[in-house]
């Protein structure tokens, strides 16, 4: 096998100056090194071994410019979690609070275990599962044979209990495919072989007249159309925190901004973990940590795979915008390897979503959006919308799909410790599969803890929080008269009560950041961006959990809303000295008196 | 459900609804003046720095000083109050609105003046690529903080746009000890009033670039940096010009939109001219009993027009009352020459007012100019101006003598002609 991965890797590079080597591990793992000319193709390297024959999964430590996705142990918050001692003990821990974990956490939570989740953002759903297309895909775009075509026909089947269950915001209507002339016409053929393998319910080629029925603003008419009756829609975030919340209700602990960093084996067997705020115990790690779970791996001495991240760009439009309502997947653009190539459909909420593109990158964390990722999300978006202008745009935001080298779930026992189970490379369709996932998990739990025995009490409804611009005008009076907040709108773009905010901050997963309340009640996500809400937002957070001005924060602990207050910089020497030399005009002046009165 | 009936309904207390519901009230009606806050005078009440008043009242006011001169003689009239009430919908000219003390209000007005103001134009209105890190904010939001709050925004700012709020806040941040880096505005010239560039800038030796923007912004978190870029003529980024500036406030002062979300839902028609809605010469929107008063029609660059708008809008709402309003067929004011909006939009041959003034934007600078009123061929009335600037708005007052030369037939030209 070696040889054939020599003449692999000449084929990619010129090995006399990129001495690149491939290891072949006694389990088929195959660990690549040295240095690569560009990402690029280091990646599209790692991809070609992953195909090879009899190649388990492909670890990729090929480094550009010093860069490279090997695990680097965090030392100082090791020691600084073994130094804090213990945090928290459990029958399970879950790593990571992104749709899986928390799928998972809930799924767990109807028997009697003792379950925590440990998320190292400050709200849950901070990766993959709060930034994508929120479809819930039928299962014709993926791969025949592999465990995301059944987990993504099977999962796609359960959300509708899911969504009964859970309250979130949810809609089966439909998807196409489209093909504009002879030659993109087998890629639509394949979806169809692909949607007949993987027993995908209802799919069909329809007639162009009756998609154009079906999408009243589309006008560019396709040569052939296929719909899928089954794909659906949700809002990621909203499923993610109906879980949660949901997990949180039947006894399942949630800590948030604890970030896992290592896992306590010992004589093959795990104990628990390490976070950078003391140690967690447990019998069973569940390693569901999006694009980080090969890190996670390799904590506990089984790595086998390398998550190399895949950034997608998604741009939002207004809602007035006209356009389909459902997923349009036309192909006449230019073809991405790896991806179901973004499209044209709309959210649950019902603004225009175009894309994602998909973009290799070195950086986990890296969610800038460049030009030319815009450039993309247009050009494939304006085959059905023609006419689109780049300005029109009202947000564009990445995520990062945590996508291993075979292009496949990872949902496995470990095989070299006992008390881990991997849910690694949980990319699209993860968010359609998430339900079987769970399910599968369960099965897994079972097999590495014994017979579950169920709780007597579990409750599987959360129930929907109160929207107030939804209601009639007699609940509307009813609820105002029960708690005066709901009469206060904060958020006048969306119409968003403070009522519903406080509600946010007080329920099972409290929401104490601006951006951890925009998800939940869509306050600062309207047309003023948070210009006119956001000061009050401050306000209302500081009231109910007792933190000062400069302690509230956006999303992350570096975000601070304001740096502080002008009375502290007052009290700093300098200030007033600073006013008289600038030389102030008798107005000025009459405004620096005022602001000093007023403090 | 608490039923108001009242003769017209102000929806907003910001300068446009505090003069409106002043107007009507002195003229005889019963007003009733809703506002979402608690306090009066809208966003006057965070604008502490001088510059208010100087057409209206001939002298240079503090914003909560000019809205006090309202707010007392309010306080003395007998407009009724809604405060902390927020107006939901409007819909056949019922107004629902809620408030905490209230619970959810329905108010049966015979005519609404709209007066909720303009909103600023945000990040995502503009070309910025990047990160979404905190400490991105526009230059409302700035002010509220600093002068209603007490906070301080941030240590190290950059501000892109030199709107008046723009270069104002410039001088406000450095007054707090906010490292002020530089003034960025992608057009050639400045965006605000000229006399802001002096008393904002200058003196306090803040950079202004011009014909420069921010392109990008750092930091996962927080803001971390910016990059700034020249553009073209044709506001293109010139390659090989960026430049990255360490900072974590970046202040946008990108313009202002008017506000009509709830004229939307009114049904009234949007002007593509104005962004605001379609009006004729008494401020009435297309429908009927609905006028539009302040920046809700127009953004306008002093207050005091804000407030001479507001009392002809309420004018026109007590005549609309009162049966005498103008029937004609509206005649259209086309934006001619070098006019980028104007107001009003439409005017009608049997208007009943004593004069009626024309405010206009221009597209670009230029000077030596006639800004001149037309119906086909005819002139109606033309002055000579000096100079004419995006920035500054432009007047065109006619009286009841040069209305009279006016046609029930062909459209009337604005036009700025050199």
């Amino acid at each position: 096998m070696v040889k054939r991965l020599k003449r692999i890797i000449a084929e990619y590079v010129d090995t006399s100056q990129f001495p690149i080597n491939a290891t072949v591990r006694e389990d088929g793992v195959v660990i690549l090194e040295g240095e690569a000319p560009d990402w690029k193709t280091a990646d599209e390297l790692a991809h070609r071994v992953a195909k090879s024959k009899k190649v388990r999964n492909v670890i990729n430590h090929l480094s550009c410019d010093g860069k490279s996705l090997a695990y680097i142990p965090k030392k100082e918050l090791i020691d600084q979690g073994r130094a804090l001692g213990t945090l928290d003990e459990a029958d399970v821990i879950i790593v990571g609070a992104g749709v899986i974990g928390s799928g998972i956490a809930r799924e767990l939570s109807k028997y009697n275990l003792d379950i925590v989740v440990l998320e190292k953002g400050d709200d849950i759903s901070q990766g993959a599962s709060k930034a994508n297309n929120g479809m819930i895909h039928s299962g014709n775009a993926v791969v025949p044979g592999t465990l995301k075509a059944k987990l993504n026909v099977e999962g796609n089947a359960m959300y509708s209990d899911w969504a009964a269950d859970l309250q979130f915001e949810f809609k089966r209507i439909g998807s196409f495919g489209l093909s504009y002339n002879k030659k993109d016409r087998h890629t639509l053929w394949l979806s169809w072989i692909a949607g007949r393998l993987n027993k995908v319910p209802g799919m069909r080629f329809i007639s162009p007249d009756t998609f154009l029925e079906m999408e009243k603003d589309v006008e560019v008419r396709p040569r052939r159309v296929l719909y899928a009756p089954t794909t659906a829609y949700v809002d990621g975030f909203e499923v993610t925190i109906a879980l949660a919340e949901n997990a949180a209700m039947n006894g399942v602990r949630f800590h948030l901004s604890t970030e896992v960093v290592d896992v306590d084996v010992e004589d093959g067997v795990v104990r628990g973990v390490v976070t950078d705020r003391g140690l967690v115990k447990g019998r069973l790690v569940i390693n569901a940590a999006g694009v980080f779970a090969d890190e996670i791996a390799a904590m506990a001495g089984d790595q086998f795979y390398t998550l190399h991240p895949r950034k997608g760009v998604i741009a939002i439009f207004d809602k007035e915008k006209k356009g389909p309502d459902r997923s349009l997947n036309g192909r006449p653009y230019v073809h991405q390897k790896n991806t179901k190539g973004g499209g044209v459909q709309r959210t649950v909420s019902g603004n225009p979503l175009w894309g994602p593109n998909a973009v290799e990158i070195l950086d986990k964390t890296d969610l800038s959006v460049q030009p030319e990722d815009l450039d993309y999300v247009m050009g494939s978006g304006s085959v059905v919308c023609p006419g689109t202008k780049r300005s029109e745009i009202i947000a564009s935001f990445a995520g990062i799909r945590p996508a291993d080298y075979k292009e496949d779930f990872i949902i496995e026992r470990s095989r070299v410790v006992r008390g881990f189970i991997h849910v690694a490379g949980i990319q699209s369709p993860g968010l359609a599969a998430a339900p079987a996932i769970a399910k599968m998990v369960e099965e897994l739990t079972a097999d590495e803890l014994g017979k579950l025995s169920r709780r007597g009490d579990w409750n599987p409804i959360r129930e929907k929080p109160v929207v107030f611009s939804k209601l009639s005008p007699e609940e509307q009076e009813r609820l105002i008269s029960e708690n005066p907040l709901y009469g206060h709108i904060v958020c006048r773009c969306e119409t968003i009560s403070e009522g519903e905010i406080v509600d946010a901050i007080r329920r099972p997963i409290p929401a104490v950041t601006f951006d951890a309340i925009k998800r939940r009640v869509r306050a600062t996500a309207g047309r003023c961006q948070g210009g006119f809400c956001g000061p009050r937002i401050l306000e209302i957070i500081m009231r109910e959990t007792g933190l000062r001005p400069e302690e509230v924060r956006k999303q992350g602990k570096d975000s601070y809303i304001v740096a502080g207050t002008i009375r502290d910089r007052c009290d700093e020497a300098d200030c007033c000295e600073t006013r008289a030399s600038a030389g102030v005009s008798e107005g000025i002046a009459q405004e620096t008196g005022a602001h000093h009165e007023s403090d | 459900m608490k039923v108001i009936e009242t003769d017209i309904a102000v929806i907003g207390a910001g300068p446009a609804g505090l003069a409106a519901a002043l107007e009507a009230s002195r003229l005889g009606k019963q007003v009733t003046l809703i506002e979402r806050s608690d306090d009066l005078g809208g966003i006057l009440q965070q604008c502490i720095h001088d510059g208010f008043g100087l057409v209206r009242f001939k002298k240079q006011l503090s914003g909560p000083q000019y809205a006090e001169r309202f707010i007392e003689k309010l306080k003395a009239s007998d407009v009724s109050l809604l405060l902390d009430t927020t107006v939901l919908s409007i819909e056949n000219k019922v107004i629902r609105a809620v408030s905490p003390r209230e619970g959810v209000l329905e108010i049966r007005p015979g005519a609404i003046v709209l007066a909720m103001g303009c909103r600023e134009r945000t990040r995502s209105q503009v070309e910025i690529y990047g990160t979404r890190p905190s400490g991105v904010m526009t230059a409302g939001t700035v002010q509220r903080y600093i002068n209603l709050e007490g906070y301080l925004p941030g240590r190290r700012a950059v501000i892109l746009g030199s709107g008046d709020i723009g270069m104002i806040m410039a001088r406000r941040m450095h007054l707090e000890g906010i490292e002020v880096l530089g003034v960025y505005e992608l057009m050639p010239e400045v965006g605000g009033l000229a006399r802001n560039v002096y008393q904002c800038l200058i003196d306090y030796d803040i950079p202004l670039h011009l014909s420069t923007t921010v392109r990008e912004v750092f930091g996962k978190e927080r803001l971390e940096g910016v990059r700034v870029v020249k553009v073209d003529k044709n506001r293109r980024p010139i390659e090989g010009t960026e430049e990255d500036i360490a900072c974590d406030l970046l202040v946008l002062s990108v313009g202002l939109i008017p506000e009509n979300e709830l004229s939307r839902k009114a049904g009234v028609l949007i002007s593509p001219v104005t962004q605001g809605p379609v009006l004729d010469e008494s401020m009435m929107t297309s429908v009927p009993g609905i006028f539009a008063a302040g920046n809700v029609s127009i953004v306008f660059d002093l207050v005091d027009y804000v407030s001479d708008s507001a009392e002809a809008a309420a004018r026109g709402a007590v005549r609309y009352l009162d049966g005498q309003a103008p029937s004609a067929e509206p005649l259209d004011v086309i934006a001619g020459e070098n006019v980028a909006s104007l107001l009003p939009t439409q005017y009608r041959v049997d208007y009943v007012g004593d004069e009626l003034s024309f405010y206009l934007r221009v597209r670009k600078m230029e000077s030596n100019v006639r800004v001149t009123l037309r119906q086909g061929k005819r002139v109606i009335k033309s002055k000579k101006q000096l100079v004419v600037r995006p920035a500054e708005m432009v007047t065109l007052t006619l009286s009841r003598e040069d209305l009279t030369l006016i046609e029930p037939d062909t459209p009337l030209e604005i036009h700025i002609e050199t």
